[in-house]
């Protein structure tokens, strides 16, 4: 057993065993009354660590954008904005002209307004975080401090710190660092959504014991159970080494008795396509075309999504790309777009809803590209609806996209006619399945929202997360249901939410009779494996056994 | 010439990090001497990122803005602008 186990929150369902490396600054400011200060002196040091900083952040925008994404990236931005920040430059000066030597200054300067927002709740506190990294950044510069570089560590290397910065994950490289483990964060911090991309072990939030691991000592990153394993015993480390997640696979993979079952990535940028193919997924289960409003003033072009798009195609030639139509509304806004504000968001106008009204024009605009994308691409395009609950609401769609079909013959554009589904996310589109699936080609099950709306559980509100789940009978029934449906017209059916993901339920959902299984690129080796060992007759027994279970841990019990 | 104007702030967040980023990069790019602050209360200065964020300013709350120089009036136009556009939430 190990010595001692901390629990934080699992970042990333991966495990890895490491030797620790404490990243902290430990800057050491010089004795102010020891040195005599020359202001002309100071003041210029001071001018070029700012430049050196600020050249600094710009080349780490750009590493962090290229690897985990715009957003992310636009971090950096409000530390320039910090770092040139004339409240700061005022206070700098005014210490020097006291006579403070130049690191001395930058701590004095910082350290007020840093209090001030460490006062201040929530997100404002979050700034604070900000200046802290801006601070640290000039003082390292202003002292020469030894600084452990992450670029370069040795190999099997766990980082420890209070706090990883987006610009200090940046220089993580997954292929030499084994994890790493931070006192402060959440799931969503920056640090833990940039684990995910790379699928590097980590956990966040482990609190201050943390800081009695000390550097050399031996760890297991469990960032499935959030747990670190400090001197873990020989098993604990194996377990810990082998559980890197499966091999990546490139082929198709089957069930031990031959059923095919597709596995491809959610995609929510063009930069995760490559990372997809990379893991084995065979295409892509879902692409999420917001990104294409965001960050932008107004919509883009037609040109620009058909780009995009055959961007997407051509990275999976032997696959095929479902794509979302634009999927807005509930928690998702887009600034030109204007939507209205509600009591109930959820249960308002989104997805399909605005296409078929306040966005119709973006809706063709949209389809149009498509159209044109699936007769250029190299893989096979799918188009799907999302948040369809009724047959009027996916006729309205199918009526858009011939009206667009028609638009384009006329003008005499190339174009093909894409596979065509509706996303399962409402109950009563489960219980017109049927219905739907009569109409189209295939049926794509999103169990974030569909839990969300089987069991009236807020995805985001933690205090019903316990119900936010789909293993309860009445979500398992409800995918039954769909696929039971979808087969019966002949439709295949597919599911894209986070249950998809779980080697876990990979069992589960080949024993409801899913065909194609979507999800983060990280977990496609795993359930890849997953479906290689499963018997889908075997598997069909037990999932009737979960179908038939009155509670969820009867449905958890069927699995085992 | 100086000029005055009250705005309420429409991105849910508030005035922090990118509302306030873009606000400050705004305010850089004019010429005009820029002030901000809640109505009644000492204003600040609008170049400083610290003084613009720490006025805690959210979602709803009025902001007075004073804008002396030669643009000022394209200054309040567009920082008006910033302030009144919704900020888009997370992606996915």
């Amino acid at each position: 057993m190990a010595e001692r186990e901390l629990q934080g929150t699992g970042a990333t369902p991966r495990s890895g065993v490491g030797t620790v490396v404490w990243y902290g600054q430990d800057i050491e400011l010089p004795d102010a009354d020891d040195v005599t200060v020359d202001e002309a002196v100071e003041r210029d040091r001071f001018a070029d660590a700012v430049e050196t900083a600020r050249a600094e952040l710009e080349t780490e925008r750009e590493a962090t954008a290229e690897r985990v994404g715009e957003e992310e990236a636009a971090v950096f931005d409000a530390h320039v904005q910090f770092l040139e920040d004339p409240a700061i430059e005022d206070a700098v000066d005014t210490e020097i002209a006291a006579g403070a030597p130049a690191p001395n200054a930058v701590d004095a300067a910082f350290g007020s307004h840093i209090e001030q927002f460490e006062g201040m709740n929530g997100r404002m506190a979050e700034r604070a975080d900000d200046l802290r990294d801006v601070r640290d950044r000039l003082l390292r510069l202003l002292t020469d401090g030894d600084r452990v570089d992450l670029a370069d560590l040795p190999e099997g290397s766990v980082v420890l710190a209070e706090r990883l910065t987006p610009s200090d994950t940046a220089q993580l490289d997954p292929d030499t660092v084994a994890g790493f483990a931070t006192v402060t964060g959440g799931r969503t911090s920056h640090a833990a959504i940039f684990a995910r991309s790379l699928a590097l072990p980590a956990v966040v939030g482990v609190g201050d014991e943390l800081d009695a691991i000390e550097t050399g000592a031996d760890v297991v990153v469990n960032g499935d159970a959030g747990t670190l394993l400090i001197d873990p015993d020989e098993d604990e480390r194996s377990a810990a080494a082998t559980d890197s997640g499966a091999d990546v696979v490139e082929e198709r993979v089957e069930t031990t008795d031959g059923r095919e079952i597709e596995v491809a990535a959610n995609v929510g940028r063009p930069a995760e396509l490559g990372p997809a193919a990379d893991r084995g997924a065979d295409g892509v289960g879902l692409y999420r075309t917001e990104f294409l409003f965001l960050d932008r003033e107004s919509p883009p072009s037609e040109d620009e999504q058909y780009e995009a798009v055959r961007e997407a195609l051509d990275t999976f030639p032997e696959g095929r790309v479902v794509v979302r139509t634009l999927d807005i509304g509930g928690d998702k806004r887009i600034p030109y777009l204007d939507l209205p504000e509600e009591e109930n968001p959820f249960l308002g106008e989104r997805g399909v809803r605005r296409s078929l009204g306040p966005d119709a024009d973006l809706f063709v605009t949209q389809l149009r590209a498509l159209l044109r994308a699936a007769a250029d691409g190299e893989g096979d395009l799918a188009v799907m609806f999302p948040l369809v609950a009724s047959i009027e609401e996916l006729e309205g769609a199918l009526d858009a996209l011939d009206d667009a079909a028609a638009d384009l013959d006329d003008a005499g554009v190339e174009y093909e006619r894409p596979e065509v589904g509706v996303m399962v996310e409402t109950p009563s589109a489960v219980f017109v399945a049927e219905e739907l699936a009569a109409r189209v080609d295939f049926l794509s099950i999103g169990t974030n929202d569909l839990t969300q709306y089987v069991m009236a559980a807020d995805r985001e509100n933690e205090r019903v997360g316990d119900l936010h789940d789909p293993t309860y009978p009445g979500v398992v029934r409800a995918i039954h249901r769909t696929v039971e449906a979808a087969h019966a017209r002949d439709a295949w059916v597919g599911m894209c939410g986070e249950m998809a993901g779980d080697p876990d339920l990979t069992e589960l959902l080949v024993g409801l009779g899913l065909d194609e299984l979507s999800m983060s690129a990280v977990t496609v080796p795993d359930v890849k494996a997953a479906v290689s060992e499963t018997s889908y007759s075997t598997a069909s027994e037990r999932a009737e056994d979960a179908r038939n279970a009155a509670t969820r841990s009867a449905v958890t019990n069927s699995q085992q | 010439m100086s000029l005055e104007r009250t705005v309420t702030l429409v991105p849910e967040a508030g005035l922090h990090a990118r509302p306030a980023s873009e606000f400050v990069e705004a305010v850089n790019d004019h010429e005009a001497e820029i002030s901000i602050g809640r109505p009644g209360e000492d204003p600040v200065q609008a170049n400083s990122m610290i003084a613009v964020t720490s006025l805690g300013i959210e979602h709803g709350d009025e902001v007075h803005l004073v804008a002396d120089g030669e643009d000022a009036e394209a200054a309040l136009d567009e920082l008006e602008r910033i302030l009144t556009t919704p900020e888009e939430e997370a992606a996915t």
